[in-house]
């Protein structure tokens, strides 16, 4: 089995990588580069912990080889506050109570900060839409679907 | 007893450079290598043991895979390598083919369709398909990359079973294309999960009408149903009806009907064969009755 | 001491932000597979039975021994003591037979995950093929083939009852009254079977577990755990070695709804590190395993049979339950004996009779699962007194007033009922659905409709579950709670810097309560489990703090020379009635205060200790299940749901859901309503969706493609949560627990409102789409 030199950006910084043909993304963040916010729940593409944001889309971590990420911008859970300072996201999750075991936060995050690039003003409809690819087990969604909504009015 | 590997089996990436030269490693390496493009579905089932594979041959960004076109005159043509979510959003798709728009949106999540294509729904030949019933109503041709050089593959002949598809090693999808939409068009994919959203289908219906002056009613429906039968059903005695008969609450629920009476489901995990086919007539007739609607507003 | 006066609510009843929030947000907390072990760590995979009854006939491990970067291979022959925490019944890997698909054959520790797996492929295994049992009522009969031949010589504590030369592991009987006698002045009588399938937990971390071994034989083990003094317990049990010799440290954990409670697959990288001494050897379940391979909620049949009298007084409830326990039952024992001592749901009734047996099947192994025994339970119970209210012709909120138990009641075990809100929470359930009044449905193809249901639930534990605390000061004057019970993403370690901050006198803010839970270190708790952690280590925690601000008002009263009566420390300062002089904790809380003219100092660090167990809980009689407190308390609740259903696919919508359990207290009101919320989901999910499809011992859906849970999109317009507040004699400012609870009614008040809307009663769970629309089309009501 042959190894890939890719180089990429994660979280703003570059990296280079040596990777194995059937690595995934997510196994290549975690192993690694030591990324662990993004989670491993299913490695099936079905429950959403390990989304990332691959070149400003988010995509199941676990679905994607990291040989296919040579020149990728990748950005996780880790890259979301800058300088200490939370994104809006991240402060409304907490605000509204939409953490409990926190395992699936990462990827809701994510899923949240994209929903919020592509449409900054999105309907209840449009987020329970857009974060119907990650499951949670604890919250029973309410508290998350009113962050989205808050972390929108906020940036209105 | 599945118990798949916790992650991916040993295997290699092959990044080939050209149409030209993944087709040759694809014949070379029959029974070995897959052409690979979201990887949504070739992933679960290297896992689990379906598929054992040497080779993964990446073939997004090759020659034309990457791209949507669309042309007044000649139609529209979606690379093999369009993720879902890029086919949702085309302005030219939501203007010319929203159905295309509507069935791709109902597939899986947001973050999966970043992923997933159409070419690789239909190539995987799952007869549940979300999208492969508006591209068969639609009148899709998979334009092919084969050991031969390029040919085109239409729809009404291009599955063979759960799976199972006209093509060969060495043969890669490299788009679908698709002619103009009938002047007047108007179409629905309905589909029936166990979720709200997310989910496969236990029933997919898709319709498309349009007003065709050398039919009896007036109108022609093309109907595809998804999870009903081995292969994408289109149930053609509905439709036949549609043409001959003015089109009216009761010919709908004939039609549906007829469309009930064609599918050929079976009793899987997902649902029984008696609920689908209750489905496919309760479904059938609630996008006929929207089509119709939207036809006669 | 444990009951702390009310006077004080700076920090009590106040929805305080959760102290360990920032860093899941941000992708810094560490659960356990996050934590690096560098080059020498061994990866562990298992060989599983493909059979759901089998005898081993030969293993060969010989090939996948032979395979480059494999460390270890084990086979049950190298582990040849049973275990189990409630009925020694299983080995770590299958000696003689396998009893279900999936257990557990032998176990290999490779270089890494893939040549780990590739090696199980290479163990050749032989079976003899064995009839198997595929559901618990043919199970119990004489007819069905014996699972565990040797049953009467398992090892099980003096309340599980087996019954020797049959498949029930344990039969839990309660009579009160005279069942038989009643029927006859029955004015009404309802009987119906109710069937619940398995489901599973579905935490979204799965199973994982790193364990180590030293030169000395000193375990250590790092487990997504619930439960880490019971793991280092149950673990030194059957190694036959004492707990110090066994750390057992667990990390943040992502969810665990009760699966990750006890030693499951965790037992699996202990045997293996034992032979590959000093590397750490992780092992982790792929989703699908944790599916299948790993704990269940066991599935249930209930033959209930109710009564009552013209007016709608129960008369008599008759519960006789088939728990499908599965191949192994040495924790399903204890979910048969909870589902039995509170088998006849919150209801006042001179005459109850329930047999509740747990039965070997060749099926995946039963454990507990968030209330566990209860949704199963209250699934037939309730269900059927809605069926009865009907029958006698009485509103379902009057006919449930009427007879839901009260304080001063006699409940089923002869235990005395304490003072319960249930009757508050169903008021507030009904209003918030309004009740009563016919609502016109969105569209002509839908039916519109209410339910609603009650529950209880006792925490389900040994008699003396208990629980202990640390508090513990800093230079800064912040204060370190050390606590050994788990955050599971309910907030308990928020709960705790709460009450830790309130008994102590200190800002909440300087309080920290942080994992990992450390059996080396924290203090004993017994399992995060029951939802007793705010109630029991509340306690704890209550009195460690209570001991620290002891420590510091007699040490500054000696210092000042003023009686400890007249000092008091707020918001960080001991301060005196009496003077009015000041001090804040700073430094004297490490360092103690001088004496006047360099006369010596008073004081030292600052460290509080406290426990909390029940004393009062007492045994119940075989025969009868009678005793005088069989539990320590019950939480109930009501549940009220608006729901329409659509005729044309069967799909239900609810409009609205809502929720009100009485707590006690609630020490932080949001994090109980998070609670209700989520455990409300939780039930909806599993009522509507869920189920282990099992043909034949095989799990027909083991991955989220085809076991569905409720996403964004399925949950109900409108959550509501309302906190009711009868306070627990023992319980910190009276509160009792809520974590499980909120789940447990809404299997039952989903299918009453689907009945209520459509008139046709679907009774077994799921309530999908699929089967409400068939019973309809066999009802007639759509064609």
């Amino acid at each position: 089995m042959s190894f890939h030199r890719i180089i990429l950006t994660v979280n703003g910084s570059t990296e280079q990588v040596d990777v194995p043909g059937n690595m995934t993304l997510l196994q290549m963040l975690r192993e690694k580069l030591a990324l662990t916010g993004t989670k491993n729940g299913c490695a099936a593409g079905e429950c959403g912990a390990c989304t990332v944001l691959m070149n400003g889309e988010p995509v199941n971590s676990c679905m994607v080889l990291a040989a296919e990420c040579d020149g990728a911008e990748i950005v996780t859970v880790e890259g979301l506050a800058q300088d200490g300072q939370l994104d809006i996201v991240q402060q409304t999750i907490i605000d509204e109570g939409g953490v409990q075991c926190g395992f699936c936060t990462p990827g809701m995050l994510i899923s949240a900060r994209a929903l919020l690039n592509r449409n900054p003003s999105p309907t209840e409809a449009e987020i329970r839409e857009a974060l119907v690819g990650n499951l949670c087990r604890c919250t029973g969604y309410a508290r998350i679907i009113s962050a989205v909504k808050a972390a929108a009015e906020a940036t209105q | 007893m599945i118990n798949p590997h916790p992650g991916l089996p040993e295997l290699d990436y092959i990044k080939p450079a050209s149409l030209e030269e993944a087709s040759k490693f694809l014949a070379a390496h029959a029974g070995e290598a897959k052409p690979f493009m979201g990887g949504t579905d070739c992933f679960v089932r290297l896992r689990d043991g379906a598929w054992e594979l040497k080779y993964l041959v990446d073939v997004k960004g090759l020659d034309g895979t990457n791209t949507i076109t669309f042309d007044s005159q000649k139609g529209l043509i979606i690379g093999a390598a369009v993720p879902m979510n890029q086919v949702i959003s085309h302005p030219d798709i939501v203007k010319n083919y929203p159905l295309l728009s509507e069935a791709a949106r109902t597939v899986a999540s947001y973050q999966l369709r970043n992923r997933a294509t159409i070419v690789g729904n239909i190539c995987n030949a799952s007869p549940a398909g979300d999208t492969t019933g508006a591209c068969i109503v639609l009148g899709g041709v998979l334009n092919v990359f084969g050991p031969k050089g390029k040919r085109t593959e239409p729809l009404s002949s291009f599955f063979k079973g759960p799976g199972k598809t006209v093509l060969e090693a060495g043969d890669i999808v490299t788009s679908i294309s698709f002619p103009l939409p009938p002047n007047g068009a108007v179409g629905r994919y309905i589909k029936l999960g166990r979720n709200m959203l997310s989910d496969l289908s236990i029933v997919g219906v898709t319709v498309l009408g349009y007003p065709d002056k050398t039919t009896k009613s007036g109108y022609r429906f093309k109907i595809a149903l998804a999870s009903v039968a081995p292969t994408p059903l289109v149930p053609t005695q509905a439709e036949e009806l549609l043409a001959e008969k003015a089109i009216s609450e009761e010919t709908i629920m004939e039609a549906a009907q007829a469309a009930m009476d064609a599918a050929t489901p079976i009793d899987d995990v997902r649902g029984s064969a008696r609920y689908r086919k209750y489905m496919v007539r309760n479904l059938t007739r609630q996008a006929l009755t929207d089509v119709w609607k939207k036809l006669t507003e | 001491m444990t009951t702390a006066s009310i006077k004080e609510t700076t920090n009590i009843g106040v929805s305080k932000p959760r102290v360990d929030v920032r860093e899941k947000v941000t992708g810094a907390a560490i659960f356990t597979d996050d934590i690096q072990f560098g080059a020498g760590l061994l990866y562990a995979r298992v060989k599983r039975s493909p059979y759901p009854h089998a005898i081993i006939k030969r293993i060969d491990t010989s090939k996948a021994k032979a395979l480059p970067g494999v460390k270890v291979v084990v086979t049950g022959e190298d582990f040849p003591h049973r275990t189990g925490l409630y009925l020694k019944d299983r080995y770590i890997f299958a000696r003689d037979r396998v009893r279900f698909v999936g257990e557990p054959v032998a176990g290999v520790a490779a270089i890494s995950e893939e040549i780990a797996q590739k090696a199980t492929d290479l163990i050749e295994v032989e079976y003899e093929v064995l009839p198997g049992v595929h559901d618990p009522v043919y199970g119990a009969s004489p007819e069905a083939p014996l699972l565990h031949p040797d049953l009467g010589n398992y090892e099980v504590p003096n309340f599980i009852f087996p019954v020797p030369n049959t498949n029930i592991s344990n039969h839990f009987k309660v009579r009160k009254g005279d069942v038989d006698a009643a029927w006859s002045q029955c004015a009404a009588i309802v009987e119906h079977t109710f069937r619940v399938p398995h489901v599973q937990h579905v935490p979204i971390e799965p199973h994982v577990a790193i364990a180590q071994v030293d030169g000395e034989g000193n375990i250590t083990l790092w487990a997504s755990s619930q439960s880490p003094f019971a793991q280092r317990n149950l673990i030194a049990k059957s190694l036959n070695m004492p707990e110090s010799k066994i750390r057992v440290i667990a990390p943040l954990i992502g969810g665990g709804f009760g699966s990750k409670a006890g030693i499951t697959m965790e037992a699996i990288p202990v045997a293996i590190a034992m032979k590959a001494k000093g590397h750490p050897v992780k092992f982790r379940l792929t989703r699908e395993e944790e599916f299948f391979t790993n704990f269940v909620r066991q599935g249930l049949v209930a033959k209930i049979k109710v009564g009552c009298d013209k007016d709608g007084r129960l008369l008599a409830i008759q519960n006789e339950m088939y728990w499908d326990g599965g191949g192994y039952t040495d924790y399903g024992v204890n979910i048969t004996r909870a589902g039995g001592y509170s088998g006849s749901g919150p209801f006042d009734c001179p005459n109850v009779k329930v047999d509740s047996m747990c039965v070997y099947t060749n099926h995946p192994v039963g454990g507990a699962y968030r209330g566990f025994g209860m949704s199963e339970v209250h699934t037939g119970i309730v269900q059927a007194m809605h069926m009865l209210s009907e029958k006698i012709g009485m509103d379902f909120a009057e006919f449930l007033k009427l007879n839901v138990v009260q304080e001063g009641d006699k409940i089923l075990t002869g235990m005395t009922m304490h003072k319960t809100g249930i009757k508050e929470c169903i008021d507030k359930v009904t209003q918030a659905v309004n009740w009563g009044i016919k609502e016109p449905p969105s569209a002509p193809n839908k039916r519109r409709g209410k339910g609603l249901a009650v529950m209880w639930k006792a925490p389900a534990m040994p008699p003396n579950a208990g629980s202990s605390a640390l508090v513990k000061l800093n230079e800064d004057a912040s204060v370190t709670v050390l606590i050994g019970g788990q955050e599971i993403g309910q907030g308990s370690f928020t709960a705790m810097a709460q009450i830790a901050a309130e008994s102590l006198g200190v800002p909440f803010e300087s309080v920290k309560v942080k994992g990992p839970i450390d059996t080396q270190y924290s203090p004993y708790e017994w399992q995060t489990v029951a939802s007793r952690l705010t109630w029991s280590m509340g306690n704890a925690v209550r009195n460690a703090a209570l001991d620290a601000r002891k420590k510091i008002i007699d040490m500054v009263a000696e210092a000042w020379g003023e009686k400890p009566e007249d000092l008091d420390i707020k918001d960080g300062y001991v301060i005196s009635y009496k003077t009015e002089e000041s001090i804040s904790l700073k430094d004297i809380v490490v360092y103690g205060i001088p004496k006047p003219d360099y006369s010596g100092w008073v004081g030292g660090p600052i460290v509080g200790s406290g426990n909390f167990m029940p004393t009062y809980v007492t045994g119940l009689d075989k025969e009868t299940g009678q005793g005088e407190r069989a539990v320590v308390h019950y939480t109930t609740g009501a549940q009220a749901v608006d729901l329409e259903v659509d005729l044309d696919t069967g799909q239900i919508t609810i409009l609205k859901a809502a929720s009100a359990f009485d707590v006690g207290k609630a020490i932080n009101p949001d994090l109980v309503k998070s609670q209700i919320e989520g455990g409300f989901v939780q039930g909806m999910s599993s009522a509507i969706f869920e189920e282990m499809k099992l043909v034949n011992g095989v799990m027909q859906n083991p991955s989220f493609v085809d076991y569905r849970i409720a996403t964004t999109a399925d949950i109900p317009k409108v959550i509501e949560a309302y906190i009711v507040e009868a306070p627990q004699d023992d319980g910190p400012w009276g509160a009792r627990g809520v974590g499980e609870h909120p789940m447990v009614p809404t299997i039952a008040c989903l299918a009453n409102a689907i009945y209520d809307a459509t008139g046709v009663r679907v009774s077994n769970p799921p309530l999908s789409a699929e089967k409400i629309y068939l019973a309809l089309l066999d009802a007639g009501v759509v064609k």
